[in-house]
């Protein structure tokens, strides 16, 4: 399995990281006003937002080869959560589109949203 | 096939250089939260916003002819990366896009100079040069820069070639980046970029570059090389903001899609 990219530094993302958790419950409310609540899906969903700035060339490169390999939003591979160290094997990039802008030399930047596939 | 104009400098844009990569995947969500996707490859869209300052009138007049040339968004051309390395496949050399000579040796799996284990042993067993090169699509008039890292075990020299260009650049033990910058042959409308091995020498090879500028930037290893061929521009119209006697300043939107 593909694994998301380090930089050189060999830190996954940069600060300011945002880490969501999210589940999908149902609730079923009766006449009596009671509630009875199930789950609606097989897990948390974990999402990350990184954003990457002042890279060099070659990180830069790594994480657009990444996207290319994984086609977009298609491909999945195992990410390690930055917060925790957990390692988390099926993840994929949220979107179909990245944006890579390069102000100047070794200057690079991106950001890019990783979800864990349920 | 036209070629977008590469500035004074050799440079084809400047900073800041926005590019944006779109990839198409269709997604069936079901009710568990779930996921089925199918990829589209050739869906594949590559975009760049390229931001111009205190261009001279040459410089301008060049954007502005070709513009002309294009008709806006109507004609395609041939663009090249410049956030990017031109070269496909820099850390597979035995890719089908790499030629090489018969008596050409190839070893993967060699420690190269980041830490990683991405360099290659060239080793020459003939009595003759040999050569692994990579022929792009690259308009011969181009200015270009070939770059590469090399060491070898003994103090040696290796050829860079560039079309019918050529240069020699000292190895020695320790691993050193070497860079040449040049043009291919003016009419040729394909340039063959690579390097050549003496008779029984080996050298280490990694970070095989080619950059349409005048000097070498930081590495980028690559798989689909940066050769954008039918690329278009992305608007009908070229705003040219003249700022000062010889100084312009403009914006221009390219795009390359697959399935254009």
């Amino acid at each position: 399995m593909a694994t998301f990219p380090k930089l050189k530094t060999s830190a996954i993302a940069q600060y300011p990281l945002a880490r969501r958790t999210q589940f999908q419950h149902r609730t079923v409310r009766f006449v009596d006003g009671s509630e009875q609540r199930y789950r609606d899906s097989a897990g948390a969903r974990l999402q990350w937002d990184i954003r990457l700035s002042e890279l060099d060339e070659g990180e830069l490169a790594a994480v657009e080869e990444f996207f290319l390999a994984s086609q977009g939003a298609f491909g999945s591979f195992s990410f390690t959560d930055p917060w925790d160290g957990q390692v988390y094997d099926n993840c994929s990039m949220a979107a179909d589109e990245l944006a890579l802008a390069t102000v100047a030399e070794m200057r690079g930047g991106t950001q890019l949203t990783i979800v864990r596939n349920i | 096939m036209t070629t977008y104009p590469q500035l004074g400098s050799g440079a084809l844009s400047q900073f800041p250089v926005q590019k944006n990569r779109r990839a198409r995947t269709v997604v069936n969500q079901a009710a568990d939260g779930s996921r089925i996707k199918l990829a589209d490859p050739a869906a594949r869209v590559t975009e760049w916003v390229l931001t111009y300052a205190d261009l001279s009138d040459e410089e301008a007049t060049a954007l502005l002819r070709f513009f002309v040339a294009t008709e806006g968004t109507l004609n395609g051309f041939t663009f090249l990366d410049p956030a990017g390395n031109l070269l496909a496949w820099s850390e597979h050399l035995d890719e089908d896009v790499w030629q090489k000579d018969p008596l050409l040796g190839l070893t993967p799996g060699i420690a190269d100079p980041r830490g990683g284990m991405q360099a290659w042993r060239l080793s020459n067993s003939g009595g003759a040069e040999q050569a692994l090169g990579q022929t792009l699509a690259a308009p011969g008039q181009y200015q270009y820069c070939l770059s590469a890292y090399v060491r070898a075990t003994t103090a040696t020299s290796v050829g860079l070639t560039a079309g019918s260009q050529a240069a020699q650049r000292a190895v020695t033990s320790q691993w050193t980046r070497i860079a040449w910058t040049t043009s291919g042959d003016a009419q040729a409308s394909s340039v063959r970029f690579g390097m050549k091995i003496g008779a029984g020498e080996a050298v280490e090879v990694y970070g095989l570059q080619v950059e349409a500028q005048a000097a070498a930037s930081g590495y980028k290893a690559s798989t689909l090389g940066g050769v954008y061929e039918e690329a278009h521009l992305g608007d009908d119209v070229l705003t040219i903001t003249s700022t000062d006697a010889n100084r312009h300043s403009c914006t221009v939107k390219i795009i390359h899609a697959n399935h254009l």
